[in-house]
């Protein structure tokens, strides 16, 4: 019985087990956890003083890593909704691995401002006294909105492959079992079932764009409503969600390399689903591009006082190292040799990936400490810490948590259920998933 | 230039750079022993805490709790014993007068309202004895303030009176300041004047000047220049020559900068409607999908 559907099947799901690499690696993730931890129970005892934020800079690293995750998870929309809906079949083995990582990062994103607060216990404040005029509010509601939806976006349109595997997956470990058959909701192929799930991924397909936009605009603005030099800007919803496209492509191509690596997934992570990844990343850098001209030439053309400092601050003061390795290594470079073929091959396109990706955690720092660090009023006699943003070992520990906790997320998930949608490649292929005829 | 010289010099600057940095805040010898002119009281004490908390404590902290602002140079907390060895007068003259970045409060606070903190901020100092008011070492003359409005000359009229032992006598050529209260401190009315010869002196003041919804306005006259031969003076009055300004609070009405309850109904709307129609969608669709485990495969 080694028919076709049996042979995608295996080739699927054979990751699917508890093996030495599995123990190996949940186990560092786990101890590394443990030891961040330790980080975060030093801030809840003695509060954020244990940062290095202090009264003028007080948004530090937690902020732009928050910044960072609410921008990965956006890819999600981008994958299966806009290339989805029209019609690009090549993203349909890339869907599953861009919603994962959405909602591992949307998860972990509302995390990481709790982890920025320094009383977490009064958390519920912000629901009780919420005030409608307040982007927080809704910052809060649109990310946990996305995070719904993400979640039902990688649920249902694996219900079929977790039929298919509990019924024809003999190496399913026996623990997962009663989860498959819970989980997959008695799916069967019937035609009614799968004009439910189609309904309702074609409805979550539509929802997931504006909820997608509003989360990472609504973010945009907890910076842009402010009169502040570097944030006070129009094009900050746009200039936002384009980052955040660009930072979520090179995470997921970073995750396909990564599976087809580890999983052997050559068949079905072509060299093709990368090249047209590579192109992906190349148009929304494009556009990320057209909009970091936008932002940083027509304050500078005009140099309001305020402005000028901070562009001077960005450009040849304290910020310029970190500013130009981030502009010119992480989007400008990246670019151009993206537009040869050569470098849109799974290794080379993941190398420049994790360049991009680095240098787009970097760029959220730059957007949120600079202008921190130059308020309008001048900041005087205050000792060297509060002038001078220096992010301390326990905020580094505590920053590399939520980077754990995302990571622990994506590995059990990928690791306990298809990377690949199973019945959709099967369709695709002509096979009838629940039998070993073609149908 | 020989070694040991050179060296010597060089401490020398250094020296002096740091004086320049942090020049010593100087109380001059003759306000170092002023004294309260009434005892300090509980009831004192209470007063000035009021004040103290609204005005001070933000920099200096609540004392004894050592919880003062991390500026520099540092505000202390008072109740150590750098401010509990200072004089009286000492304590007094610093918070009239200020030294950036702490604010002169000789505007902001009566003569009654600082003696209050101090008095307040003496209960923190052990072993501090109060001199025996009366005992005043600066004398001088005392004066008596009072102050009318001439509605029809448009005139604010402030009177000096001297008083003797012979009774009160006109002071003439004293030198009198009018401020008008505002949200924080007293502003002044106008151009400081010597008193005439019969001890009075006229103020104009704006004719757009706002005051509350009757047109009230809260005028202070004092001393412009109390100096050694002369006691401090004041007298404060309420005045109906303001503009009735009947601005609503900003907070009044519905705004973006208002509480909650008073948000824009447009975008109460838009966030509930939002929120409404997405979640009908996102609750249909679990309802939905949760009916696939009911249909059978026939």
């Amino acid at each position: 019985m080694d028919s076709k559907m049996d042979r995608i099947i295996s080739d699927l799901s054979h990751h699917i087990r508890l093996n030495r690499g599995f123990f190996l690696w949940m186990g560092f993730l786990l101890l590394a956890f443990l030891a961040c931890l330790y980080a975060y129970i030093q801030q809840l005892k003695y509060g954020l003083g244990v940062a290095g934020v202090r009264d003028f800079v007080s948004w530090g690293l937690y902020i732009s890593n928050f910044v960072f995750f609410v921008a990965s998870s956006l890819i999600g929309m981008l994958i299966s909704a806009v290339l989805g809906l029209i019609g690009m079949k090549w993203v349909h083995p890339i869907t599953r691995i861009a919603e994962t990582i959405a909602v591992a990062f949307a998860a972990v994103a509302g995390l990481v401002i709790v982890m920025d607060m320094g009383r977490p216990e009064r958390l519920a404040y912000v629901f009780i006294y919420a005030r409608f005029q307040s982007p927080i509010l809704w910052d809060v509601t649109v990310i946990t909105t996305y995070f719904v939806i993400s979640l039902l976006l990688l649920f249902i349109p694996m219900i079929p492959d977790l039929a298919v595997l509990y019924k024809r997956f003999g190496n399913l470990p026996g623990w997962l079992k009663p989860v498959y058959r819970v989980l997959s909701l008695n799916w069967s192929d019937h035609p009614e079932q799968n004009r439910i799930i189609r309904r309702s991924v074609y409805i979550l397909l539509i929802l997931i764009i504006p909820a997608a936009l509003s989360i990472h605009t609504v973010t945009s603005w907890l910076f842009a409503l402010t009169t502040r030099p570097g944030w006070d800007s129009t094009i900050f919803g746009p200039y936002f969600v384009s980052g955040a496209f660009v930072a979520g492509c090179a995470a997921v191509i970073i995750a396909m390399f990564f599976f087809r690596k580890n999983y052997k997934l050559q068949d079905y992570l072509t060299d093709l689903h990368f090249n047209n990844m590579g192109k992906v990343l190349v148009m929304v850098a494009f556009v990320y591009l057209y909009f970091n001209i936008n932002e940083y030439l027509v304050p500078g053309y005009k140099l309001k006082r305020a402005d000028a400092v901070h562009l001077e601050e960005l450009m040849t003061g304290r910020f310029a190292l970190m500013f130009w390795i981030v502009q010119v290594g992480g989007l400008l470079i990246p670019l151009i040799l993206m537009l040869f073929r050569r470098m849109r091959r799974p290794l080379p396109l993941t190398i420049i990936s994790a360049a991009v990706l680095v240098a787009a955690w970097f760029k959220r720092f730059l957007i949120v400490v600079p202008t921190l660090s130059h308020p309008y009023l001048p900041i005087q006699h205050v000792p060297e810490n509060y002038r001078v943003y220096t992010p301390t070992l326990i905020e580094i520990a505590i920053t590399l948590l939520s980077f754990i906790l995302v990571l622990i997320i994506i590995t059990l998930i990928s690791k306990f259920f298809p990377v690949i949608p199973l019945v959709e490649t099967a369709k695709d292929r002509g096979l009838d998933p629940l039998k070993n005829t073609e149908s | 230039m020989n070694r040991p010289l050179f060296i010597l010099l060089l401490v020398f600057a250094a020296a002096f750079r740091v004086l320049a940095q942090n020049p010593a805040w100087v109380v001059p010898d003759d306000q170092k022993d002023r004294i309260s002119p009434v005892k300090f009281t509980t009831a004192m004490a209470k007063q000035g805490e009021g004040i103290y908390m609204k005005n001070c404590q933000s920099c200096h902290g609540i004392p004894a709790k050592k919880n003062f602002a991390a500026i520099k140079p540092s505000p202390g907390d008072l109740s150590e014993p750098k401010a509990g060895n200072q004089k009286d007068g000492e304590l007094f003259y610093r918070i009239t007068t200020g030294k950036a970045p702490m604010p002169q409060f000789g505007n902001i606070l009566s003569e009654d309202e600082r003696w209050s903190v101090i008095s307040f901020l003496r209960s923190f100092h052990k072993g501090y004895v109060q001199p025996e008011p009366g005992k005043t070492t600066v004398a001088g003359k005392r004066i008596k303030l009072s102050m009318t409005c001439d509605t029809v000359k448009k005139k604010i009229i402030v009177k000096a009176v001297e008083i003797t032992k012979e009774g009160p006598l006109p002071a003439k050529g004293v030198g009198i300041a009018v401020f008008v209260r505002r949200y924080f401190g007293d502003m002044q009315l106008a151009d400081s004047r010597l008193t005439s010869e019969y001890g009075y002196a006229g103020f104009d003041w704006p004719q757009d000047l706002p005051g509350d919804r009757s047109g009230n306005v809260i005028l202070t006259a004092r001393l412009s220049d109390p100096s050694q031969n002369m006691q401090e003076a004041m007298v404060r009055d309420t005045f109906a020559i303001g503009v009735p300004s009947d601005k609503p609070s900003l907070t009044d009405t519905r705004a973006m900068w208002s509480t909650r309850d008073k948000a824009p109904v447009w975008m109460i709307l838009t966030y509930t409607l939002s929120v409404i129609v997405v979640w009908y969608f996102i609750i249909f669709i679990i309802l939905s999908v949760l009916d696939i485990r009911k249909i059978k495969q026939t």
